[in-house]
C-alpha cells in the first residue's frame, strides 16, 4: 500500500524527470534541392532543416522526411540528423506537385514542420550556364554582347538568368536589372560599360534554385577620349639667369577610352601667337598598377617675366580628346596660395587640409607631391578642403606636398609642406670628422648630414657621445647643428666619439671616430722653449755682463798672472822689514806673485847674459800675502811682492793656494851679476816667481847638486818650470852669500824647521814632481 | 392613407428591393468570378503542367530514339521505318474535351505495357550498364507521370464522368532479335507521335476547357 506522501514524492520525481526532458522541437526552415546530373535532373532529393529546442542524449529526437509525389507515391526517410535525402524511382517527378514535411519525434511526443507543397521543378538547381563569350564590337564599345549556352534543355522549364559585371580589381558588382533579362535566352547585350576597360562578366540561371555563377573576363573596345588630358608642369630655377626651366608633363585623360598614342601641343607665349600644333609621340608602355603614365610634353626655358600658355589634346586610335590648357604666370604675378596647409599621415594615407584663398575665379586645386625627381599630382574640386593623396606613396620617403590654387587655368602660388607617409629610423648615422686638429682640452667635431634617401624620417636631434679617460659623455644638440666643440677634455687622452641621429621612430649610430688630445697646448712648447731660451740668454747675458764687469777678478782667479821670471827683477827692501817671516803654514803658500810666464815665450832664461828680470817691486804691493799661486793667505806680515801684472789685479784672491816654492837667499847675486863686494845689509831679494822653492834654494849646498839632476827632469816635465828652476839655480849660485830667506815669515820654529822644511820642501818639492803639493 | 401615398411607398420599396437585389447579384457575380478564377487557375495549371510534361517527354523521346538506334548496331536507321502490328494508335480521338482528355489518358495507358515489353527485350539485348536501359526506365516513368497528371485533371473537370481505363493490351508474339529491335524502335517512334498529338490537344483543351468553365460561371 502506497501512502499519499509516497505518491506525492513519486509524482514530484516524475515531474522533475520530465522537466529535464523536452518534447521535440518543431523543425524549421526545411529546404530541399535536386541538382542537375549531366543533361537531366538527379533522382536524389536532399532536404535540410533546422532544429529547435534543447537536444539531449537522454531523449534522442528522430526526424522523418516525408516527400509525397501527389497522386503517385510517398517517400519517407528517417534520420537523427538535420538533413537527409530520398531517391525518386526511375525519374525526377518533373512538373508534379510535391508535398514535403519533416516530422520530429521522441519518447515525449512528435511534431511536424510546416508542409511545403510546390512543383517539383522549384527544387531543381541546374548547372551554371556554360560557354560564356562576351564580344565587344568596334562600333559599340560600351555595349558588348554576352552569349552563353543554357545548362539544361528548355523542355525542363524556362530558365531565368541574372547577369552582373565589374571592372577587374573592383569589389563592386553591377547587376543587370532582372526585368531587363528575358527568360529562356542565351545572349544579352550589356550596356554602359567603359571603353577599353577590362571587365569580369558573370551569369547564372534559375529553374528552381539559382545556379552558381559562371563568367569570363573581357575588354571593351576603344572609343574616342571623352575627357581632357591632365596637364601639369615642373619649374626649376636657372642659376645666374632670370629664367626658369619649365617642363610640361601630362597624364592620359581619365576617360582615355583607349591607348593614347600621341599628344598634340600648342605653346602660346605672346597674345597673338598663332602657332601650329606639335605632335608628341607617347611612350608605348602602360602602367600596370592602375596609375596613369606621365608623359613629358615639352622642355623649355622661360623668362621670369614672361607668361606662357600650353594647350594639349590626346589622341588614341579612334579620335581626339577635348583640349586642356595650362597657363603659367610671370614670376611674381602668381595668384594667392591656400592658407593654413596641414599635412599628416593617417590610416596608411597622407592627408591634407587647407583653407581656401581669397582670390576670385578659383576653379580647382592641384595637389602635387614630389620626391627626388619623381613628381605626381591630382586634381581636386574647388570646394575641397580635406583630401588624401590617391597615388602610391612609399614609406620612409620624404615628400614635398604642395597645394596649388588654379584660377581659370592660371596656376597660383603653392603652399608646401614636407611629410612622410611613414617614418622610420635612419639607415645610417652621419659621417663624423674633426673640423680641425684637436687641442689640448677641446676638439671641434663636425658631421655630414645623412643623405635624404637614407634619413627615412625627419631628424629631430643629434646625440654626441664621446668616451675617454674612463668617462663617457652624452650631449644632445638640435637637428640644425652640424658641428660642436667638445670642451674640458683631458690632455694627451684618446677619445672615441660617435653620433646618433634620431627621428621619432628611432636612431642610427655613426661609425666611431677616434682622436687624441695634445699633450701641450699649441704654442705651449714654443713658449716653453722660448722662455727657456730667453732665460738662458738672460743668464748668459748676465753672466757675460758679470764677466765683463768682473773680468779682472775672474781673470785673476782663473788665469792668475804668473810673472815671467825672465822679466822679474830682484827687489831690494830694507831690513826694516822683519826678517822673520812667518813660517808659512802647511796649508799656506808663501806669497809669491804670479808671474805670467809665457811657456811659448822664446826667451830663454838660461842665458847668462840675460839680465835678470827686474823686480818690479813697485808694481804691486801686497800687504797681506803674496800674490800668485804661491801666495799664502795666512801670512801676516806684509811683504812686497812683485807682480808682473800690469793690471794690478787683486792678487789676494789668488793666494788661496800658494805654495812656498821659492826663497830668496841673499847671495852674491844672480849669475852673471857682479856680486857686491861689500857686504851690505842683508838684502833680501826674492824672485817674484811663484815657483816653489827648490831644496837648493833652501839648502843651497845640498840642493845644487840635486837641482842639476832634477833640472833635467823638470825640464822634461815643464819647460817653463824648468826654466824657472834654472833661474833659481842661477839665483842660488849668484847669491851664495845671501842668506836664504823665506818669503814666509820666519821664526824659530821656522828656522828649525828650515832644514826639515828644506827636506820637506825637498820632499815636497820632490813630491811636487808630480805637481804642486796640494794645500 | 390615400392610394397615392400607398403607391409611393410601394415604389420606394421596389427601389430598395431592386437596389438590394442588384447588390446581391454583383456580390454573387464577384464571388463566382473569384471562384471561377481560382478554378480557372487550377485548370490552367493542370493543363500547363501536362503540357509541359508532354513537351519534356517529346524531347526525351527524341533523345531516347537516338540512344536506341545507337544501341542496336548496324542498319538501325531502317528499324523505325518498318511498320509493325500491335503497336497502339498514336492519334487522339473524340470531339468533346472530355472525350479527348479521356482518349489522351487511355492512349498513354496503352503504351505502358509495350514499354515494359521493349525494356524486357532490350535487357536481353543490351549490357546491364547500357544507358538505353536507364533511359527507357526514366522515359517510361515520365510517361506514367503524364498519365497521372491527366487523370486528376479530367476528374476535376468531369467529376461525374468516369475515366475509361482502357482495354487489354495485345502484345506481339515472340520475336527474333531483328523483330525485337524493329518493334522497340517502332514503339518509341509511335509514342513520340502520340506525345506530339497530346501536346496539340492539350493546348487546344486549355482554352476550351478552362475558359469554358469561366464562361459558364459568368452566365450563372
Amino acid at each position: 500500500m502506497v501512502s499519499a506522501g509516497e505518491m506525492l514524492v513519486l509524482a514530484g520525481l516524475v515531474l522533475a524527470v520530465a522537466a529535464t526532458r523536452d518534447p521535440p522541437g518543431k523543425p524549421e526552415n526545411v529546404s530541399c534541392v535536386a541538382v542537375q546530373e549531366k543533361t537531366t535532373i538527379s533522382r536524389i532529393f536532399r532536404c535540410d532543416w533546422a532544429t529547435v529546442g534543447r537536444q539531449t542524449s537522454d531523449v534522442p529526437t528522430k526526424y522523418t522526411l516525408n516527400v509525397v509525389v501527389i497522386h503517385i507515391r510517398n517517400y519517407s526517410v528517417s534520420t537523427e540528423g538535420t538533413h537527409t535525402q530520398v531517391e525518386f524511382v526511375d525519374t525526377y517527378p518533373h512538373f508534379m506537385n510535391l508535398e514535403i514535411w519533416v516530422e520530429a519525434h521522441n519518447m515525449l511526443g512528435k511534431i511536424e514542420s510546416e508542409h511545403i507543397t510546390q512543383d517539383a521543378n522549384s527544387f531543381v538547381k541546374t548547372n551554371p550556364p556554360s560557354d560564356i563569350k562576351v564580344i565587344s564590337e568596334k562600333y559599340f564599345p560600351t555595349s558588348p554582347l554576352m552569349n552563353w549556352t543554357q545548362p539544361i534543355d528548355k523542355s525542363y522549364g524556362k530558365l531565368k538568368y541574372e547577369i552582373r559585371f565589374c571592372t577587374i580589381g573592383s569589389p563592386n558588382w553591377t547587376y543587370v536589372p532582372k526585368g531587363d533579362i528575358a527568360t529562356d535566352i542565351q545572349s544579352f547585350r550589356l550596356q554602359s560599360l567603359q571603353p577599353y576597360t577590362e571587365y569580369i562578366t558573370q551569369v547564372r540561371s534559375q529553374l528552381g534554385h539559382w545556379s552558381d555563377w559562371s563568367g569570363t573576363t573581357m575588354k571593351t573596345a576603344e572609343d574616342r577620349p571623352t575627357s581632357k588630358p591632365d596637364v601639369w608642369r615642373i619649374i626649376a630655377e636657372v642659376d645666374g639667369k632670370n629664367e626658369r626651366r619649365v617642363q610640361f608633363i601630362s597624364k592620359d585623360p581619365v576617360f582615355a577610352n583607349g591607348r593614347i598614342i600621341t599628344f598634340d601641343i600648342k605653346i602660346q607665349e605672346q597674345k597673338n601667337d598663332n602657332l601650329q600644333w606639335d605632335t608628341i609621340l607617347v611612350n608605348g608602355s602602360e602602367s600596370s598598377d592602375g596609375q596613369r603614365v606621365i608623359t613629358v610634353l615639352k622642355d623649355m626655358l622661360l623668362a621670369d617675366l614672361r607668361p606662357v600658355r600650353l594647350c594639349v589634346t590626346a589622341n588614341n586610335s579612334v579620335g581626339t580628346s577635348p583640349m586642356a590648357s595650362l597657363f603659367i604666370s610671370a614670376k611674381g604675378h602668381e595668384d594667392p596660395p591656400v592658407k593654413g596647409l596641414k599635412v599628416w599621415s593617417a590610416e596608411g594615407k597622407l592627408w591634407l587640409q587647407w583653407t581656401p584663398p581669397n582670390g576670385p575665379d578659383l576653379s580647382e586645386y592641384v595637389v602635387e607631391w614630389v620626391s627626388g625627381d619623381q613628381t605626381d599630382w591630382q586634381r581636386e574640386n574647388k570646394n575641397t578642403r580635406l583630401t588624401a593623396i590617391k597615388g602610391n606613396l612609399e614609406g620612409f620617403v620624404r615628400y614635398t606636398v604642395s597645394v596649388y590654387s588654379i584660377y581659370s587655368g592660371r596656376i597660383g602660388k603653392p603652399a608646401s609642406k614636407e611629410a612622410y607617409l611613414k617614418e622610420g629610423a635612419p639607415l645610417e648615422g652621419p659621417v663624423v670628422r674633426l673640423n680641425d686638429k684637436p687641442g689640448r682640452n677641446e676638439a671641434e667635431l663636425g658631421w655630414v648630414e645623412i643623405p635624404l634617401h637614407r634619413q627615412r624620417g625627419f631628424i629631430v636631434n643629434y646625440t654626441i657621445n664621446y668616451t675617454g679617460g674612463g668617462e663617457t659623455h652624452e650631449i644632445t644638440v638640435p637637428s640644425n647643428t652640424i658641428s660642436y666643440t667638445l670642451k674640458s677634455l683631458s690632455s694627451n687622452t684618446k677619445y672615441d666619439t660617435w653620433i646618433n641621429a634620431s627621428t621619432v621612430r628611432g636612431s642610427a649610430q655613426s661609425s666611431t671616430h677616434s682622436f687624441t688630445t695634445l699633450k701641450y697646448a699649441p704654442g705651449e712648447v714654443e713658449s716653453i722653449v722660448v722662455g727657456v731660451c730667453l732665460g738662458f740668454m738672460f743668464v748668459v747675458l748676465m753672466t757675460m755682463l758679470l764677466c765683463l764687469y768682473k773680468k779682472d777678478v775672474i781673470k785673476e782667479n782663473l788665469w792668475p798672472r804668473i810673472p815671467n821670471p825672465g822679466e822679474s827683477t830682484i827687489g831690494n827692501w830694507s831690513p826694516d822689514y822683519p826678517l822673520k817671516a812667518e813660517t808659512p803654514k802647511e796649508n799656506c803658500l808663501s806669497g809669491i806673485s804670479v808671474l805670467d810666464v809665457d811657456v811659448c815665450d822664446g826667451k830663454s832664461m838660461f842665458e847668462e847674459d840675460k839680465a835678470c828680470l827686474p823686480l818690479k817691486k813697485d808694481k804691486y804691493l801686497s800687504e797681506e800675502h803674496s800674490s800668485g799661486i804661491g801666495g799664502s793667505s795666512c801670512m801676516s806680515s806684509p811683504r812686497q811682492s812683485v807682480s808682473d801684472s800690469d793690471e794690478g789685479s787683486d792678487m789676494a784672491d789668488t793666494t788661496a793656494s800658494t805654495v812656498q816654492y821659492s826663497s830668496v837667499v841673499a847671495s852674491n847675486g844672480y849669475k852673471g851679476q857682479t856680486p857686491n863686494p861689500h857686504p851690505q845689509q842683508a838684502v833680501f831679494s826674492r824672485s817674484e816667481s811663484t815657483q816653489p822653492l827648490l831644496d837648493s834654494e833652501e839648502n843651497p849646498d845640498m840642493m845644487i847638486q840635486e837641482s842639476s839632476r832634477q833640472s833635467q827632469h823638470f825640464k822634461q816635465e815643464n819647460p817653463a818650470e824648468i826654466h824657472l828652476l834654472e833661474m833659481d839655480q842661477q839665483q842660488q849660485q849668484q847669491e851664495e852669500g845671501v842668506e836664504s830667506l823665506d818669503f814666509c815669515p820666519l821664526d824659530e820654529e821656522s828656522e828649525q824647521t828650515k832644514s826639515s822644511e828644506g827636506q820637506s820642501a825637498a820632499s815636497s818639492y820632490m813630491s811636487q814632481r808630480e805637481g804642486y803639493r796640494p794645500q | 392613407m390615400n392610394g397615392h401615398v400607398k403607391s409611393m411607398h410601394f415604389q420606394r420599396f421596389m427601389e430598395t428591393a431592386t437596389t438590394l437585389l442588384s447588390l446581391l447579384l454583383v456580390m454573387a457575380f464577384d464571388s463566382s468570378r473569384t471562384v471561377a478564377a481560382s478554378r480557372n487557375q487550377q485548370c490552367g495549371d493542370s493543363v500547363q503542367k501536362s503540357l509541359k510534361l508532354s513537351r519534356l517527354l517529346q524531347k526525351e523521346s527524341v533523345d531516347l530514339i537516338k540512344t536506341y538506334k545507337a544501341s542496336q548496331g548496324e542498319m538501325s536507321e531502317l528499324f523505325c521505318k518498318v511498320s509493325v502490328n500491335n503497336v497502339p494508335d498514336p492519334n487522339i480521338s473524340g470531339l468533346e474535351p472530355s472525350e479527348k482528355i479521356a482518349s489522351i489518358y487511355t492512349h498513354l495507358q496503352e503504351f505502358f505495357p509495350h514499354f515494359e515489353w521493349v525494356y524486357k527485350q532490350q535487357t536481353d539485348l543490351q549490357l546491364p550498364t547500357s544507358p538505353l536501359l536507364s533511359d527507357l526506365r526514366r522515359f517510361t516513368a515520365g510517361s506514367r507521370n503524364l498519365a497521372y497528371l491527366i487523370k486528376p485533371f479530367y476528374q476535376s473537370l468531369f467529376p461525374n464522368v468516369p475515366l475509361p481505363e482502357g482495354g487489354p493490351t495485345t502484345l506481339p508474339p515472340p520475336q527474333n532479335v531483328f523483330q525485337q529491335k524493329v518493334y522497340g524502335c517502332v514503339v518509341l517512334k509511335t509514342f513520340k507521335e502520340l506525345l506530339s498529338n497530346v501536346s496539340r490537344e492539350l493546348r487546344s483543351l486549355k482554352s476550351q476547357v478552362c475558359r469554358r468553365r469561366t464562361h459558364t460561371n459568368t452566365l450563372f
